[in-house]
């Protein structure tokens, strides 16, 4: 019975101490656990504030991302605004009709440029009325409402335009002002601005959206500007061409008037020279055969065949023959020319030599040069000889000539003729030392009748028609004469003829 | 067998002119009998004479299609413009089309559900392989419709399609059905028999700050993050009051929109913020359920791009090496919007990485309706934000 008390009270003592020792292992565990726990909420939290902590920074990222996201839409809207302004400009800008230059301006540019609808004014100060240019998003109807609303409050629009002043919805200091053009435009945003040429009538444009979903920007105000400036310069361009073709046209016309007039009177002044000319040539045959009578009796007269003559009838009867002989050589000059003028005398041109048509001439005045113990000087060099002309008109081209230097220069002086060749006609110069001729008279020596106020001119008789007579046997072979003359130290006239191929 | 293709584009003005080009333009490449048409027009274009131009000139084979802020076309992109592919399928290869209309105005509780039926309709007994659907993209079932057609279909079926759009600020989308055009509906095509088709869905935008749980939620309308008004999130991130941020609403919503994660994907749900509510709530473009965890997210024209060309390149990868004999591409107008002038260069990818002699038609969506990840038969169709969809088919 002690031995089972005993038992028992010894597997009581072990119990209890194994409880004891159980709640000792429990009360480890538990705070094992507890400091776990504590590790483990500790933990939680720090991942809490890290997770706050990369929300704030998410906060950051999205804030700073808005800004350049904002940035780089207004700059990708700018550089695609400025393209299709470029385009815009270009376009504009080829036209020189100043009605061309709203109808370029196509719905899709403005699509393009951001914006819904578009229209334009320019005051017409006649009228005092503005005049719509352009209206894109708008019915006919629509737009004559727009303008009878801008023409009711005109001055807000002109003051504007006056004072080179663009206006937008942005401005919020003017709501009251952009909301009633708002209105007026039926747009939920706009950009209005002056169209300014420096010339003639000025005006605006205004571009606007109705969705009030679609903002504008202080870009879209710069670009619609732009725009605006663009319109103005293409203005003065279509005005400034207007002007300049109007002034062109003003003076086509006038020159075609002067022309007209001038035809006229050339046509007149050569009615009058082929009158001239006939009278000329009709008179000159006319004088001719009473003439040759007069010279015929007058030889006659002088043979003494019809007995003998006084002295003093002799006399007269010589200077009437002298004078018969002038007045025949006039006749035969007049004819010569009125001939040449007509175009009746034919050149028989044929392959000639120069120098032996200026050797027979020199010939021919051999005694008047022997006179005058005159220096003549000829250089015709050999490559010069070929020449295609009429011979007789030739040598009468040369006897006027060398006769006139003879004429002028004084004894002792000097005559020179040479040749050159220039291309396929024949240069040839007959220079004297003569007293010259003054440069006032150098263009009209060739005229008819006209000769030269001079000394030996007052002396010796001449029919003032040599010269005339000589430029149109030149001019007949479509060669040239001209002179060159300095008073007191000679002249030189030069002409060209044609070569012999 | 390959499936025969012709692609016509007009800009003509008149939509009538416009019509008969492109018709003709599709009929005269094609040379075959016209087994299924379809049409992506700009708005300008929306009209039943339209239609009729083109259905009599395609006589009885079916006509699909919606419109878009722009299309895509091989010519590029088109603002302005009709597009129409018609198609020559062999034997072995089946359709059946079908739509829903006025699902807001009628007593429809599950127009997903009825188009499936309706679209089950002639098919009965035969292989589907994949859906398309298109649906008017100012309704608010856009996601709802999905899974009343997965009700029908099938809980991982294929379907691909686009939430029609208009241009920037207008609010009514067109759906074309044969000689019909109307809106607050949806129409679909099923696809079944012997043919290859791929998918490719990304979008490129990455998650940005803590996970965050929407704790309040009905369809398309957040209403509490965090137990908190639906605005704070987009308050707190971008430091702006709520009237900027109502201004700037159009430009957040594509720069930042929220992303949805869904369980054991890789890729975000992005949902497109319309309006801001009174009461701070958020209205979306596409739901996102009760106890969704989810992220803002932040997107650039390169991430953009990138994503583009991983598109394609999944698209090529789920082929196997099979051939295909056109593409189809339903881009978001939010990546047009962000693009801007290089939404030319997204399209050049495309056309690019996918062969540039592929006949290609596409256009700009207000939504996506696409796998979340294109293997096919293992993923679960979404709908979508943002995102770029293409899809290739193969006879």
């Amino acid at each position: 019975m002690l031995l089972n008390e005993s038992l028992i009270s010894q597997i009581n003592n072990v119990i209890i101490l194994a409880s004891f020792i159980m709640i000792i292992a429990l009360v480890i565990l538990l705070t094992s656990k507890t400091e776990k726990i504590k590790q483990l909420e500790s933990e939680v939290d720090e991942l809490k504030r890290s997770l706050d902590e990369m929300d704030e920074q998410a906060k950051l990222i999205i804030r700073t991302d808005i800004e350049l996201n904002k940035l780089q839409e207004e700059l990708d809207k700018k550089m695609s605004g400025l393209y299709i302004l470029q385009r815009l400009s270009r376009i504009i800008t080829t036209t020189l009709q100043e009605n061309q230059i709203f109808a370029l301006i196509e719905p899709n540019y403005i699509e393009e440029l951001g914006f819904e609808k578009a229209s334009a004014f320019l005051w017409n100060e006649k009228e005092k009325q503005f005049i719509c240019c352009l209206h894109i998003g708008y019915l006919k109807d629509e737009i004559e409402t727009v303008k009878k609303f801008i023409d009711l409050k005109n001055e807000i629009y002109l003051n504007l335009i006056n004072n080179q002043r663009s206006i937008s919805s942005l401005r919020k200091d003017e709501e009251i002002f952009t909301k009633e053009i708002s209105e007026i435009f039926q747009v939920n945003s706009f950009i209005l601005a002056p169209i300014l040429p420096k010339e003639g009538e000025k005006g605006f444009l205004l571009l606007g959206i109705d969705n009030p979903e679609i903002s504008i920007t202080e870009g879209d105000e710069e670009l619609v500007m732009i725009l605006a400036n663009n319109i103005g310069q293409a203005l003065d361009n279509a005005r400034l061409f207007e002007e300049t073709w109007r002034a062109q046209q003003e003076l086509e016309y006038k020159v075609e008037e002067r022309t007209r007039q001038l035809t006229e009177a050339l046509e007149e002044i050569k009615k009058v020279s082929q009158r001239k000319t006939d009278f000329i040539s009709a008179v000159s045959h006319e004088l001719r055969t009473p003439l040759t009578s007069i010279k015929g009796y007058a030889s006659i007269l002088l043979t003494g065949k019809l007995g003998q003559l006084p002295n003093e009838v002799r006399e007269r009867l010589e200077r009437i023959n002298r004078h018969s002989d002038e007045l025949v050589h006039l006749v035969n000059d007049l004819l010569d020319i009125s001939r040449l003028e007509s175009g009746r005398t034919i050149m028989k041109q044929e392959p000639q030599n120069l120098k032996e048509i200026i050797d027979h001439t020199i010939d021919l005045l051999a005694v008047q040069l022997k006179d005058k113990r005159i220096d003549l000087i000829v250089n015709i060099p050999e490559e010069t000889f070929n020449i295609f002309v009429d011979r007789s008109q030739i040598e009468r081209v040369f006897i006027n000539l060398i006769g006139n230097a003879i004429k002028f220069t004084p004894e002792e002086g000097r005559i020179t003729i040479s040749s050159f060749k220039i291309k396929d006609q024949v240069q040839v110069d007959i220079t004297d030392t003569g007293c010259g001729i003054p440069e006032k008279d150098q263009e009209k020596i060739f005229e008819e009748f006209y000769r030269v106020d001079n000394p030996i001119n007052q002396i010796v008789k001449g029919t003032g028609l040599g010269l005339t007579l000589v430029k149109r046997i030149i001019e007949a072979h479509k060669g040239r004469i001209w002179v060159r003359s300095k008073e007191s130290v000679g002249s030189t006239f030069s002409f060209t003829l044609p070569m012999s191929t | 067998m390959a499936i025969k293709v012709g692609i016509g584009v007009s800009i003509h003005k008149d939509p009538l002119q416009a019509a008969k080009e492109a018709t003709e333009e599709a009929k005269s490449k094609l040379k075959e009998d016209v087994s299924i048409g379809f049409i992506f027009s700009s708005i300008e274009f929306a009209h039943p004479i339209v239609l009729k131009v083109i259905k009599d000139l395609i006589q009885s084979a079916p006509l699909i299609g919606c419109s878009g802020l722009a299309i895509i076309s091989p010519q590029g992109i088109l603002k302005r413009g009709l597009g129409i592919m018609l198609l020559n399928l062999p034997k072995d290869i089946y359709i059946a089309s079908a739509c829903v209309k006025q699902i807001n105005t009628q007593p429809i509780s599950d127009p997903g559900e009825l188009l499936g039926e309706n679209l089950m309709h002639g098919f009965k007994g035969l292989r589907r392989c994949f859906g398309m659907l298109f649906c008017d993209g100012f309704i608010p079932q856009s996601s709802t419709l999905i899974s009343g057609l997965q009700k029908v279909l099938g809980k991982s079926f294929p379907l691909i399609g686009a939430s029609a759009s208009n241009t920037s600020g207008s609010l009514k989308s067109y759906l074309y059905f044969n000689q019909d055009i109307f809106n607050d509906g949806v129409c679909g095509l099923l696809w079944g028999g012997k043919l290859n088709f791929s998918f490719g869905i990304k979008h490129g935008w990455k998650p940005l700050g803590k996970p965050r749980t929407v704790t309040h939620s009905e369809g398309n309308i957040v209403y509490k993050i965090d137990g908190l008004p639906a605005v704070k999130l987009y308050m707190e991130y971008l430091g702006w009051g709520l009237d900027k941020l109502k201004r700037e609403l159009k430009y957040i919503s594509i720069f930042y929109p929220l992303g949805v994660n869904i369980p054991g994907q890789e890729e975000y749900l992005l949902r497109n913020i319309l309006r801001i509510e009174e009461d701070g709530s958020l209205y979306l473009h596409g739901n996102i359920p009760e106890g969704s965890i989810i992220k803002l997210m932040i997107g650039t024209k390169e991430s953009c791009l990138q994503a583009t060309e991983q598109a394609v390149d999944e698209t090529k990868r789920n082929l196997y090496g099979k051939s295909y004999d056109l593409v189809f591409v339903f881009n978001s107008l939010s990546r047009y919007i962000l693009l801007g002038r290089r939404a030319k260069e997204e399209i050049k990818i495309i056309k690019e990485g996918l062969g540039k002699e592929v006949p290609l038609l596409g256009l700009y969506t207000l939504g996506e309706h696409a796998p979340l990840r294109a293997i096919a038969y293992q993923g679960m169709t979404y709908f979508h934000n943002q995102t770029v969809a293409l899809l290739v088919i193969g006879g």
